[in-house]
């Protein structure tokens, strides 16, 4: 980790003297965005589809018949509901 | 504030403990969380729900503030700053996501956690319940990405990095780091 480090830092002072400009934004960066973009849209589109994980259930909408039956059983569903 | 050496250690030894153990955390919470997916034993399902209500907020919640904290102090404590470079500015805001994500999931966690704590829940309920695996995973691999981040550190600073580069000239001996 430490060689990592001062690679980092000797490269940093070999460009004191002339001040270059800023070379960009590294090809790793722009690689990772795209692919958080791409599967930021990904999900957006299974969502609005119907085709996401849906509420944390792993039957349908299996969750809202636990709490219609507790709701009707005559006790109220846990404060705050499902996130 | 730069910190002194002794100081770094000790700061740099208890984020890696409580980001290492947040990491862990979340694997022993998976293993309830695949539990309650799969199981149909309803004694089982009911624990499991309890459990994760635990562990979620007495150990997962409270190591992952700690570890953004002691991140904060390692990233402003040091010379590697928390704008300056990509590896450290993408990592800080991969942590902020999973906290925040954390914190909204607490709110499922908490109402399966009540309902399986209700002896009136039936068993057909308890089983319909459902699970967090989504996040659970998927937290996980952001955790992952945020560790292999901070050991490779892939090279590449940010305009506001290198413009503050080329205004202070940095320690020869290279100290500051970590």
């Amino acid at each position: 980790m430490n060689e990592n480090l001062d690679n980092h830092a000797r490269g940093e002072e070999t460009h004191m003297g002339n001040r270059p400009s800023y070379p960009g934004t590294p090809r790793w960066v722009k690689v990772s965005g795209i692919i958080v973009i791409v599967l930021v849209l990904l999900v957006v589109i299974m969502l609005l589809t119907g085709h996401g994980p849906g509420r944390h259930t792993s039957s349908g909408d299996a969750g809202s018949q636990v709490v219609l039956s507790i709701v009707m059983d005559g006790h109220a569903p846990a404060e705050g509901g499902r996130g | 504030m730069i910190m002194t050496p002794r100081l770094r250690k000790f700061a740099l030894a208890a984020h890696i403990a409580l980001s290492v153990g947040w990491i862990g955390a979340v694997a022993g919470y998976i293993a309830l969380d695949v539990a309650a997916a799969t199981s149909r034993n309803a004694e089982t399902l009911r624990a499991c729900y309890l459990a994760m209500e635990l562990i979620a907020w007495y150990v997962i919640v409270p190591l992952a503030l700690a570890s953004l904290l002691t991140g904060l102090v390692m990233s402003l404590g040091t010379n590697w700053g928390l704008f300056r470079h990509y590896w450290v500015l993408i990592s800080l805001l991969l942590t902020i996501i999973a906290t925040v994500v954390l914190l909204v999931e607490t709110l499922t966690i908490g109402y399966f956690a009540n309902v399986a704590a209700d002896p009136r829940t039936s068993d057909d309920d308890l089983r319909a319940l459902g699970n967090t695996l989504v996040h659970s995973v998927g937290g996980t691999v952001v955790l992952l990405v945020i560790l292999v981040l901070n050991v490779y550190k892939p090279r590449g600073m940010t305009r506001y990095g290198w413009r503050k580069q080329h205004v202070k000239r940095p320690d020869p001996e290279h100290k500051e780091y970590m």
